[in-house]
């Protein structure tokens, strides 16, 4: 089994001040200066993979594990990261074009690598990748190659070589179904969403392995340099207003205060229920 | 003869409002560790004996009936706060102890904007004086990470220190005056004076007792003016920690006083830095504060002695500044690094250390080499000095590994008490000190003789002296 998992590296929003996203009003808030990260969809995507591939190993079968990222070298630490900690392949592809929303390129480019270059059974890739994206990118990705794509996917076990167990999350229940391979899954809300960390000694011995860069003119897609291809843009944003009231009961006991919570709150929501 | 559970309990109940003494097993049960075990509250497994109560004190009037009644019966206490110990100074090292707990006492007493000083109670959170403070255009100075989370009377009680201290000092160097309330019961106030000659500081038996000698009930700090709109950010990356340390150490002799003063090492710059400094960069940090002069010529100084070190290449200030401004570990933050931990099973802890300017790269790299090579699983170790002087500086040991192939109780043997052992015995070799400040809690209490020397005379007696019961925490700072 050939198994791709495709990440984005984002900003850290919330290293962001809102005096910073203020600052971008009209435009973009300036995240130059702020740490990039695993985007949390992709980092379960990421964990469940190595979770598959240790169970596929129990089971007698030996799958091959990647891991892509388009986009700039940025990537490259994350990477070396998954490298260390037993992905086989680690690429990026570059494309010299503005990729924020532009879900159509980023899906044709990861499309492209996974049908020509990996050859992929299994594609794995967060459901979006950070605040105002489309969503779109996996099922165009699957659209691009004619796979079924299973979305909010939660977990994924093997089911022999050539199929998968999916659980996935459907309104407010899960969907438990067997697909058969190749499918695209695209991560939702995971109970998985920390990646393991390699040792200093896996990264010692994985320190030579090479990060493959691939131009997007050598997969056949063409992107004109500084070009958009976006199908959206971003004219303004405000920020959510989180702000709370509380009620602070009195009472000499706990006793008295708690009597006090269940008569004025609790008791209504229980009978309401 | 040791008196019950239900006794203690009972006893308890005549000094402070029923309600105020605490037995729920679970709350008790959390109780008996602070962040030391972190990992053992984090997957609810417990090994430490399970406190008898955790007693609300509101008043020093309560604290004192308390510490009377414990003293006479023989109970131990464990004075408590904020909660944010990481040395297991709040651990339960024996059954049926009494965690007395100030948190409720949380009122602000005085701001004296004329004085520059302000008193508040032990429970009063660190980030709501401050914020008070700040409405007046004043500051505390007092910045440590735990801000958000950690109380005045805990502060104290572990001499802690903050960000800008090498502008503002420690803790130590803030409280002007305090009381304490002693195992018999016995209340001291010190009072709120700028200096006197009036034989040894008492203030110092008091702060960084860590709950070993009595009980902080108010503190009264320093405050100084705010300039937020004067601070200058600086940064830079080099490639190796000694001319890091070199170039703190010019700053500081050459009478430098920025608030922030900072060098990390790779690995640790790698968590922080990853944005714009290389795999094998360190990172040279400042931030100069006060007065508008004052701020542009320490700013102007520090960057002139960092290009006298052309291997030192400077970075955007809003790299630093942006990350500064995240910096502080709220509750959000706290659940966020344990649910990592749950699922990881790979932990983060520290230890800070300090020595003088001679030997603290010496330490560092000793330290760091035998770790890597002796522990198993190690996924990042690193570190960086954060807290500097005129003769020394302080080394904040980083370090992350997986827990593999042991449960939760036994990840304090197998990994954390072996890297702080390989810390303290580098410092203590090169005379350096195996606490900067995080206190000694019981973690580091086994090194207490070695740490103080012919001086632990000194030490020792303060002990017998001030709780000849010994009721004061025990395991804390004097080890069991």
């Amino acid at each position: 089994m050939k198994i791709l998992v495709c990440f984005k590296v984002t900003p850290d929003y919330e290293a962001l001040r809102e005096a910073d996203w203020a600052a971008g009003a009209g435009g973009e808030p300036d995240t130059r200066f702020v740490q990039r990260i695993l985007n949390c969809f992709d980092e379960s995507a990421l964990e469940l993979a190595l979770r598959l591939s240790e169970t596929l190993e129990a089971q007698g079968v030996t799958p091959s594990l990647g891991a892509l990222s388009i986009g700039g070298r940025e990537a490259e630490p994350h990477l070396k990261t998954l490298q260390a900690l037993g992905y086989g392949r680690a690429a990026r592809v570059e494309a010299d074009a503005r990729l924020d929303f532009a879900p159509a390129l980023v899906a044709s480019l990861i499309a492209r690598y996974a049908g020509r270059v990996e050859r992929s059974d299994l594609l794995l890739l967060g459901c979006r990748s950070g605040p105002g994206d489309s969503g779109t990118v996996p099922f165009l990705v699957a659209e691009t190659l004619g796979w079924p794509c299973v979305p909010q996917v939660t977990e994924v076990s093997p089911l022999g070589a050539d199929r998968v167990r999916v659980t996935c999350t459907a309104g407010d229940g899960l969907l438990h179904a067997t697909v058969r391979l190749p499918c695209v899954l695209a991560v939702g809300n995971a109970v998985v969403s920390r990646l393991r960390v390699p040792t200093l000694r896996d990264r010692l011995a994985h320190k030579t392995l090479s990060i493959d860069v691939v131009d997007a003119a050598d997969l056949g897609i063409e992107v004109a340099a500084g070009t958009s291809d976006q199908t959206c843009v971003l004219t303004a944003f405000e920020p959510i207003s989180r702000a709370r009231r509380g009620v602070v009961i009195d009472g000499d006991t706990p006793h008295k205060k708690a009597r006090v919570l269940f008569d004025s709150y609790l008791k209504s929501v229980v009978e309401a229920l | 003869m040791h008196l019950s559970r239900e006794a203690i309990v009972e006893g308890l109940q005549k000094i402070v409002a029923p309600g105020d003494v605490i037995t729920d097993e679970r709350i008790l049960v959390e109780s008996s560790v602070d962040n030391f075990r972190k990992l053992q509250n984090i997957f609810n497994v417990h090994t430490m004996p399970v406190p008898a109560a955790v007693v609300m004190a509101r008043s020093t009037d309560q604290v004192a009936q308390i510490l009377s009644f414990a003293n006479e019966h023989g109970v131990n206490v464990i004075p408590r706060t904020g909660g944010t110990a990481t040395e297991g100074g709040l651990e339960s090292a024996v059954p049926d102890s009494v965690i007395i707990d100030g948190s409720a006492m949380n009122q602000i007493l005085s701001v004296d904007a004329y004085n520059m000083q302000a008193t508040c109670q032990c429970g009063v959170p660190l980030q709501t004086l401050e914020d008070r403070v700040r409405e007046l255009g004043l500051t505390t100075g007092h910045s440590p990470q735990s801000k958000p989370v950690a109380h005045m009377g805990g502060l104290v009680a572990t001499r802690s220190i903050g960000q800008f201290s090498t502008l503002y000092g420690g803790i130590e160097d803030m409280v002007v005056g305090l009381e304490a309330v002693f195992p018999g019961g016995q209340v001291t106030r010190i009072k709120n004076v700028p200096r006197r000659a009036a034989g040894p500081d008492i203030r110092h038996v008091v702060i960084g007792n860590e709950g070993a000698l009595c009980f902080i009930t108010e503190v009264t700090v320093k405050l100084f003016p705010y300039f937020p709109e004067n601070n200058t950010f600086l940064g830079y990356t080099l490639k190796d920690m000694k001319t890091g340390f070199e170039v703190l150490r010019k700053v500081m002799v050459n009478g430098y006083k920025p608030s922030v003063a900072r060098v990390y090492d790779p690995g640790d710059a790698g968590l922080h830095f990853s944005h714009f400094a290389a795999e094998d960069d360190c990172v040279l940090l400042f931030m100069a504060e006060g007065p508008a002069g004052i701020a542009k010529a320490t700013a102007e100084g520090i960057d002139a002695i960092v290009a006298g070190h052309p291997e030192c290449t400077k970075v955007d200030s809003l790299y630093i500044e942006t990350w500064f401004n995240d910096l502080c570990w709220g509750p959000d933050k706290i659940t966020a690094e344990d649910e990592r931990i749950r699922q990881t099973r790979n932990v983060n802890r520290t230890t800070e250390i300090s020595a003088d300017w001679g030997h603290i790269n010496d330490i560092y790299q000793a330290a760091r080499a035998r770790i890597i090579e002796e522990i198993p699983d190690i996924t990042m170790m690193g570190g960086h000095s954060s807290h500097s002087y005129i003769n020394g500086t302080n080394m904040y040991f980083n370090y992350f590994f997986n827990v593999v192939g042991v449960g939760p109780e036994e990840e304090t043997t197998k990994y954390y008490l072996p890297i702080i052992s390989i810390i303290c015995e580098e410092t203590l070799k090169r005379g350096g000190s195996i606490v900067h400040h995080h206190g000694m809690g019981k973690a580091r209490a086994p090194w207490v003789k070695d740490e103080y020397g012919s001086s632990y005379y000194i030490l020792e007696t303060l002990k017998r002296s001030f709780d000849p019961q010994d009721i004061m925490n025990k395991g804390t700072i004097f080890p069991t």
